[in-house]
């Protein structure tokens, strides 16, 4: 029957008259958010059920109302001809930009907070997977605590899927994706569709298995499924204090976060049994070098030692590589370098194909490769270097859009840190909160490894952090391309330029 | 054949040799004027006679053939080390920084600091509270402004202008030094390029050191700082620098002196030559004087609303160290720190504002460093027509410069360098701060040196010394990263390819 009334709203959709490609895409993008708040925060409202169920009405209602809306939505756009790659990826920024408003919204109508713009901070930082957290979850009920998290399970989720099933279709790092059927292969990402299914059908699993872990540890059910969402979507936010206290929940967390910042290519190679040749990845053997360098360079900066000071510090480098955002208390003697390596170590070390953010180790291996090319060609100018990425040669136009990432990552970085810094941070913090930011890697450590508490920056401080942290899990490109189509209607629906023409044409007659 | 026989031993110690006879010319002035005002003349002929005879055996026991691009790298590299090198002997010889309780490897460190600092034209010093820049004769002080000068435009550049027998491979050797010049060409031929080059330098100089003594400085000064002005290095005679003489017509003419440093040399010859402003057609300089115009607005606001300072004295001390910076000048009108002229005091704002100004430097072909603006330009042209790629998929984009368009291969090496120079910066910043300096004064202490910029902020501003910021392994990473931004960083990276093919070509030969 669910089928049939899809198929039916589908029909009508189709027989409808075409829009436009990107105001459909827009529109579809917006029903995309609606549907996903929907489908949050019916959940969020069973989930209240398990506690007081102050909020489960409230909660399922406006579920209920977002989704009529969202098919509502979807019902009215008239199937264009032809959507273009452009308009997908605008209509990614706008599905995100949606589910931010809309939990927003769930956290002002539950009286979580009163003020729009510490919801607005709360709701991005949570759909982009951030974890700035500016409200005291010990105050919460059951229902807005898994509203929080299941944000971020979400969020970990559609960076997932724009990374996998969007952005190769849209012309974007094809040659990185797991799509050949050669030798009959099951790839990942064969086609969009069955890319999001396998998404789904290794996210659900793993993290259903993470929250059993917590749970094998000691950590309560409820507790636990938190900690999992936010966990294995990269996310970060915890509930109240003391959550790490115990070292075996330190190590399931050490594990799970290592998995999330490993590429899904990697857990679907080993799920379907191609698993052979795995371990000679390159992406992989930096990740994990990564992490074993890091952890030497902290023990070695710090006075920790033994089983608890590796523990501790691969707790903390696993964090940071993996964008989590969970903190523990600063190693003890915390040299002045750590935080400063925690910082680039979240920028580009996670892999491709992660819930992480930041820039990525495969984009990075690619322009340590063009900086060696650059040099090949300064010794013998006319020579043809070609560039190779897992054994095949890399596309020049796939080379371009890396570097222009790069340079869109460092100009987003940089915005953001002279924003805030202009609003009234001190310089070291300013940088690092554009990082953490950009990259959606949670609190920000002072240059002594204390975690500084977001509520301790004004409103405009936090208010600048958010397009951040939202060009961030966006992966840069869907987002320019977003503020590029919308400046793009602005300026054809005012035409300013054509209207003063016209007044000043009529004031001459 | 012996390693020693090799192309890249006689082209580099031809070319070095030469220099280093440049070097002791500014050696014997500085030790002439010492021998009138100071007590460290003897030191001064010393060095000035070691390098001379050191120059003139290198000059005349090698003999330079045709040379491929690994040597070119080689020769300049190597040239600007041992310039750099020898350039520390007065220092070294006069115990300029010897102090109590300091050892003679930490002397040894602070005399090529500072030497390398200044013929890179870095204007970073390790003079300060504890070693005072008027406590030293004037002859070395002279000497240590001329080092700037003459590194400002370029060592190899002036090799290949006295030299005829290296012309053949003159454009090699300059575009290795000062990639933005060699392919802007205002003579036929290049040795004739790098001779008007040198004449605009020194007239440019003349000028400057014309107006400073109509601003109120005295002769001395005037000459000392027009030859750091021209080449917008920023060293000073003064530990208050520009501060000194607190006065505003000093400052006008300083501004305007770096300003037409950091400009292209090719665009002041034509100009020159056409009797035209030629520079406004130009759309690295039309981006420049943007680029240096809105951040004066940006920092004065930000310095009248929160700094506070009255609209004037902040659009002053904007205007004044905005230039300094985004000219990689390096000068201070901080009167003492603390003062208002002292940036590293202001508030995070106008401070992040000048660290992304030690980013960008100057035009191609200036003396100024920095990634160059052109680049910038080219990078945000790049960005916007991948964009639009993205959008029109079919269309074919070219990317715009001004009224041309710039070849894909011109993008690609532009983005390898960025992409170099990305990774220096991040490199270098962890290593600086492993070595015990805090993040601000780390990264803006690697970025400054990487484009030769001068003082940085936080704890090496323009009050203070790099002594102050950073540990003696530090400041030899940073000197490193100063002839590495000099020559815009692939002739120092690739410096060592010639020799490591000639030793193992012997190993083959002597196997063989």
């Amino acid at each position: 029957m669910t089928r049939g009334t899809f198929t039916g709203l589908l029909a009508s959709s189709t027989a409808r008259r075409p829009w436009a490609s990107w105001t459909a895409a827009t529109a579809w993008g917006a029903s995309a958010g609606l549907s996903a708040a929907a489908g949050l925060s019916i959940a969020a409202g069973l989930a209240d059920l398990v506690g007081s169920g102050g909020d489960a009405a409230l909660l399922v209602a406006t579920g209920v109302v977002m989704g009529l809306l969202g098919v509502a939505l979807f019902t009215r756009v008239g199937r264009p001809d032809r959507v273009r790659a452009a308009d997908v990826l605008a209509a990614t920024t706008f599905a995100l930009a949606t589910l931010v408003v809309l939990v927003a919204v769930l956290y002002l109508l539950t009286g979580a907070t009163r003020r729009v713009d510490d919801a607005l901070f709360e709701a991005a930082s949570g759909v982009t997977t951030t974890a700035f957290s500016v409200i005291d979850p010990a105050g919460l009920g059951y229902g807005l605590l898994f509203l929080r998290a299941g944000s971020q399970w979400v969020g970990g989720f559609a960076a997932l899927v724009l990374g996998i099933a969007v952005l190769p279709f849209c012309g974007f790092a094809q040659e990185f994706t797991d799509r050949s059927r050669f030798g009959g292969s099951r790839p990942l990402a064969p086609t969009q569709r069955v890319a999001i299914r396998n998404i789904a059908l290794l996210y659900v699993p793993v993290s259903l298995t993470v929250w059993i872990a917590y749970a094998l540890v000691g950590v309560g059910p409820f507790d636990g499924l938190l900690l999992a969402m936010s966990t294995v979507s990269t996310g970060g936010f915890t509930g109240a204090g003391g959550t790490f206290d115990d070292p075996a929940v330190q190590w399931v967390a050490i594990v799970a976060m290592l998995l999330a910042g490993t590429s899904l290519v990697v857990l679907w190679r080993l799920a379907v049994g191609r698993a052979r040749g795995l371990l000679g990845s390159t992406d992989l053997q930096v990740y994990l070098g990564m992490h074993v360098v890091a952890v030497v360079l902290l023990l070695a900066w710090s006075g920790a030692s033994g089983l608890a000071g590796v523990r501790r510090a691969l707790f903390t480098v696993a964090s940071s590589i993996s964008t989590t955002g969970f903190a523990l208390d600063s190693l003890d003697g915390w040299a002045t370098a750590t935080p400063v390596l925690l910082l680039p170590l979240m920028a580009p070390t996670d892999t491709s194909g992660s819930a992480s953010g930041g820039f990525q180790i495969l984009r990075h291996r690619a322009l340590l490769k063009l900086a060696l090319r650059e040099m090949v060609r300064q010794l013998h100018p006319r020579a043809v270097v070609r560039i190779r990425m897992s054994g095949r040669i890399t596309d020049e136009d796939t080379l371009r859009q890396i570097v222009v990432l790069q340079f869109l990552f460092v100009a987003v970085v940089f915005g953001t840190g002279f924003v805030v810094a202009a609003l009234g941070l001190d310089l070291a913090t300013a940088i690092s909160a554009g990082v953490h930011a950009t990259a959606t890697a949670g609190p920000v450590r002072a240059l002594d490894g204390t975690v500084i508490e977001v509520t301790s920056w004004s409103r405009p401080i936090r208010m600048a952090l958010v397009p951040a942290m939202l060009f961030g899990r966006l992966s840069i490109y869907p987002a320019v391309l977003a503020v590029a189509g919308l400046a793009t209607v602005i300026r054809n629906r005012v035409r300013l330029g054509r209207r003063l023409r016209a007044a000043r044409h009529r004031g001459v007659e | 054949m012996t390693v020693l026989h090799s192309r890249w031993v006689t082209t580099t110690g031809h070319v070095a040799g030469i220099a280093l006879l440049f070097v002791a010319a500014g050696m014997s002035l500085g030790a002439v004027i010492e021998l009138f005002d100071g007590t460290e003349a003897p030191a001064m002929l010393v060095a000035a006679a070691v390098t001379a005879v050191a120059g003139a055996g290198l000059r005349y026991a090698t003999r330079p053939g045709t040379i491929d691009r690994a040597t070119v790298f080689t020769a300049v590299a190597g040239t600007w080390l041992v310039v750099s090198a020898v350039g520390s002997l007065p220092y070294l010889l006069a115990g300029t920084f010897s102090r109590s309780g300091v050892g003679p490897l930490i002397v040894l460190a602070d005399a090529l600091f500072e030497s390398v600092s200044g013929y890179t034209a870095t204007g970073s010093t390790v003079f300060g509270s504890h070693n005072l820049i008027t406590d030293q004769g004037a002859g070395i002080l002279m000497y240590r402004q001329f080092t700037q000068w003459i590194g400002g435009m370029g060592i190899v550049l002036l090799v290949v202008t006295v030299l005829p027998s290296l012309r053949a491979s003159g454009l090699g050797l300059i575009s290795a030094e000062a990639p933005g010049t060699g392919g802007d060409r205002l003579a036929p031929r290049m040795a004739d390029t790098a001779r008007h080059f040198w004449y605009l330098y020194a007239g440019l100089t003349a000028l400057i050191a014309v107006a400073l003594l109509a601003a109120g400085m005295t002769p001395y000064d005037a000459v000392a700082h027009a030859f750091t002005t021209a080449s917008t290095g920023g060293f000073s005679t003064h530990d208050a620098s520009i501060g000194y003489w607190d006065s505003v017509a000093v400052e006008m003419v300083v501004m305007i002196g770096l300003v037409l440093g950091a400009l292209s040399f090719t665009l002041h010859g034509r100009a020159l030559a056409t009797r035209r402003l030629v520079h406004r057609k130009d759309a690295e300089f039309r981006g420049y004087i943007g680029v240096l115009t809105c951040a004066t607005l940006l920092v004065t606001l930000m310095l009248a609303t929160g700094g506070g300072m009255g609209p004037a004295r902040a659009l002053r001390m904007a205007a004044f160290n905005v230039i300094t910076l985004g000219t990689s000048g390096g000068f201070g009108n901080a009167t003492g720190p603390g003062s208002d002229g002292d940036f590293a005091a202001w508030a995070a704002g106008p401070q992040f504002l000048l660290l992304l100004l030690l980013v960008s430097g100057g035009c191609t072909g200036s003396t100024s460093g920095g990634v160059k603006i052109m680049r910038l330009i080219v990078g945000v042209s790049h960005a916007r027509r991948t964009l639009r790629g993205i959008r029109r998929p079919r269309a074919v984009l070219p990317v715009r410069h001004g009224s041309g368009t710039i070849s894909d291969s011109i993008v690609e090496r532009i983005a390898g360098f960025m992409v170099v120079y990305g990774m220096l910066v991040v490199t270098g910043t962890v290593v600086v701060t492993a070595l015990g300096t805090d993040l601000v004064t780390a990264i803006s202490g690697v970025i400054g040196c990487l484009g030769n910029m001068g003082p940085v902020l936080n704890r090496a501003g323009p009050t203070a010394s790099f002594v102050d910021g950073f540990s003696t392994p530090a400041r030899t990473v940073l000197a490193v990263l100063m002839l590495v931004g000099r020559l815009e960083l692939f002739p120092m990276l690739l410096m060592a390819v010639a020799p490591y093919r000639s030793v193992r070509r012997s190993l083959r030969h002597r196997s063989g």
